[in-house]
Formats: structure tokens, sequence, C-alpha cells
């Protein structure tokens, strides 16, 4: 499901508007989406999550996003990357 | 907060007197925070999810034109006229979407405009709203994100503008931080949140008939920044040239139930964390009397205030005046009073 699309967002024909594609990126990570065809959902690599996108808008709270089932290839567990990247914001959003 | 929190305590100890072993379970079950541990180490004073769901209610009873938001919004895109600058790309954000689509009118020389709110109703409210303002050519694209992790590339934007929806944020310092990494240098970020003196005539009926009729207080209304607040908040997220000012505004109503519905209208009922999910019909029609006995005009209309807080921030960006280095001035002030002062 994952392997299946290789496109990056930008060049993808996602039905989202250019702007959208071009500032879009994941909100824990920060890091680029891409589009994956057969889900309909953009999909954050560095986490390994999964954001639908209904009714052509891409929804991209966190809560909303699913975490992906990476089998071989990815030795990442998505909660314990989304832990760190939470944290990692936490960070970057200065002490509380 | 410290005003949240010791309204907290009150009501934990006016329930722990009446139950005690219970009292602690019954007040957990009011947070619904512990599905997820992730956000666990951050203060949780609202309750994200149902905020979500206040606005997608909203989206349905929202009225075509709500005088109080219109009132914000055109304020805050009036000050898009002070500044020369363009901002061909903007991001909208929350609360109050689609008074600021509609009342733009050109304003900023807006070429992208991007809106977010957490809702995806209020977006899609907003969507179809778009097909009766085509005669602009600004291109408008949507999208569901949360200001607390949001979703844009470092230094992409021109403009953040946010009408009444950064005082739902947990994490106010935290979203304003994401704001000024969004924005290329030189952008700008504006923002209009309630202060600390709205509702303040709701809050004290709501305490007077709670207290009277259950015995205890819990919190009913946010606790929100106040206005010397903001100053310190544009400062610690960054932002140069911060400006900061108030407005009040007294809206007057036929009845406290016609607030409450006005409220619920504009998404921005109780979304407290620790609120109390159980309203009794007589604390209700409590409040609605103390509210009208002390507060009520003459004319039997009852007065809410609300305090907006407008918040103007920009980016870092070299050109931008700055305060010169201490000691570096070459004439004194003395010589300059002389010179000038004298009239004065």
């Amino acid at each position: 499901m994952v392997r299946g699309s290789i496109k990056l967002l930008k060049d993808a024909g996602s039905g989202l508007s250019k702007t959208l594609s071009e500032i879009l990126v994941c909100p824990l990570s920060k890091q680029p989406l891409r589009f994956c065809e057969e889900t309909n959902s953009l999909v954050s690599d560095s986490i390994g999550v999964s954001f639908p996108i209904k009714d052509g808008i891409p929804c991209l709270v966190p809560t909303d996003g699913k975490a992906l089932d990476l089998e071989a290839d990815n030795t990442i567990k998505p909660e314990d990357a989304v832990t760190s990247s939470v944290e990692h914001e936490a960070d970057r959003g200065g002490s509380h | 907060m410290r005003s949240l929190s010791s309204l907290c305590r009150s009501s934990w100890l006016s329930r722990t007197r009446r139950e005690a072993p219970h009292s602690i379970l019954f007040s957990k079950t009011l947070c619904t925070d512990n599905s997820d541990g992730v956000q666990s180490s951050r203060i949780k004073i609202f309750d994200r999810h149902f905020r979500r769901k206040q606005l997608d209610r909203a989206a349905w009873l929202m009225r075509s034109k709500d005088s109080f938001v219109d009132t914000v919004a055109e304020n805050l895109l009036d000050r898009l006229e002070d500044c020369k600058k363009t901002f061909p790309t903007a991001l909208c954000l929350g609360g109050s979407l689609e008074a600021v689509r509609r009342l733009l009118r050109g304003r900023g020389a807006i070429e992208r405009l991007i809106m977010m709110s957490t809702s995806h109703d209020m977006v899609k409210l907003c969507r179809d709203a778009e097909h009766g303002i085509q005669s602009e050519n600004i291109e408008t694209s949507f999208m569901v994100g949360d200001e607390e992790f949001l979703p844009v590339k470092e230094s992409s934007l021109d403009l953040v503008i946010s009408c009444l929806g950064l005082h739902w944020t947990n994490d106010l310092p935290g979203a304003m931080i994401q704001s000024r990494l969004a924005l290329k240098p030189d952008g700008l970020f504006l923002a209009a949140i309630l202060g600390g003196e709205t509702l303040k005539e709701l809050r004290i009926a709501c305490t007077v008939a709670q207290m009277e009729r259950e015995g205890g207080i819990s919190p009913r209304i946010s606790p929100l920044a106040q206005v010397r607040d903001a100053g310190n908040l544009l400062t610690r997220a960054g932002f140069s040239l911060p400006g900061v000012d108030v407005d009040e505004f007294v809206v007057r109503y036929p009845s406290a139930l016609d607030l409450v519905e006005h409220l619920r209208a504009m998404g921005e009922t109780n979304a407290l964390l620790q609120r109390n999910t159980i309203l009794k019909r007589e604390t209700a029609l409590a409040t609605a009397a103390i509210y009208d006995s002390m507060f009520a005009a003459e004319d039997g209309t009852i007065p809410a205030t609300f305090q907006v807080i407008y918040m103007t921030g920009w980016r870092d960006h070299p050109s931008q005046q700055r305060a010169k280095r201490r000691g570096s001035a070459t004439v004194s002030f003395q010589d300059i009073h002389k010179q000038f002062g004298s009239e004065s």
C-alpha cells in the first residue's frame, strides 16, 4: 500500500490545489507529505501516519491521522515516532 | 490560569464534602485526555476534541451575518490597509473563518488564501459560501488542521490571520511560535482573541447561582488572556515590532438565554477539560434570573462585555527598524530638548 505510490506530493495529480501541495507538511514532524492515490490520503513517511482527504479537504489534525501498518521495510514503530516528534515539537515550542 | 486552578480547587472541595470516596474518580471522568498519553507533559485546559464538535455545531447554527463577529473581523482586516506591503500568500486560522473571507474585499492584495479550521463542517461551510464571492481573484484553498500542530512548511506564508480562535488553544505560545515559523521573513501575524474581561457579567452570575443552588462552583467560563499577557506572548513567540490593542464591546441581549444562544452560534461555549457536564435546569434559570437582577438595564435588556485583544507581530527581517545599541547615541537628550522642547 505504501510502496505502491512513489510520487511525491508536489507532482501528484492529487486534486489538491497547487498552493496547498506546496505548503502542506506533516503537522507533527514538519516533514514533507506524500499523496497516496489508493487510499486518497496524505502520508507522512517520517512518522508513518496517513491523513485522510475528505471531500477534497485534507484533514491534518493529528488525531485524524491513522498510523500505518509498517511491516518489514520500516523499523520505526509509529507510536514511538509520534511521541518523539511531539516531544521535539514541545522542545521547539519553548518550555512551559 | 491561576483563577482556573482556584476555581477547580473550590469545586473539588465542595464535592469532597458531600461524596468523599468518589470525588476524585468523578473528576477524573470529566477529563477526556486519559486516552492519549502522548501529550500528558503539557498543561491541558481545553478539550480540543470537544471544541471541534462545538465548531461543527456552530457551522450549522451560525447566523449569516453576526454583527459582533463581523465588527471584529472588519477591525482586524482593517489593519491590512495600514501596511504598504502586500501579502500574496495568506493563511486564515480558526474561529470566524467565514466572516474574514466575506469581509476581505481585496485588502492586503492577497492572491492565495488558505482557510484552516479544526472543524470539517466549518471548512465545508466556507467552501460552499465561496461561490457567492467569486468576483475577487483570490485562489482559495481549504484544509482541516489544528493551530497547535500547524501543518505548514517553514517560511512559506506572508500573512497569518486568526479571528477569534486562538484563545481556545492549550498552548498559545506554541501555536504562535509555529505561526511565526510558517511566515516568511517580514511576514505579518494578525490575531484577535477574547480577553479576560469577556463575559464578566456571566461569570459573576454563574458563580452566584451555583453557590446558591449547588453549594459549590465549577468552571463555566474559560480562563482568558489578559491584555498585559498579550504583549508578553508576542515577544515570547519571537515576533518583532509587537503591537497590542484592545476593544471592548458591550452587546445587549433580551435575556441571558439569548446570550447563550449567541455564544453557541459562535462556537464559544464551555470547552474546558474540567467542565461540569451536568447543568441543572434550576441552576441555569437561577443564573438567568441573577444576571437579570444584577445587570439588566432599564429597558430590560442585559449587557454582555466582550473584550477583544488584537495582536500584531512581524517575523524578523533586517529591513525592520530596531533600537540602536545602548550607548551608541552621539547627541544628548538635553540638547534635543533645548532645541525642540521649548514650546512644550
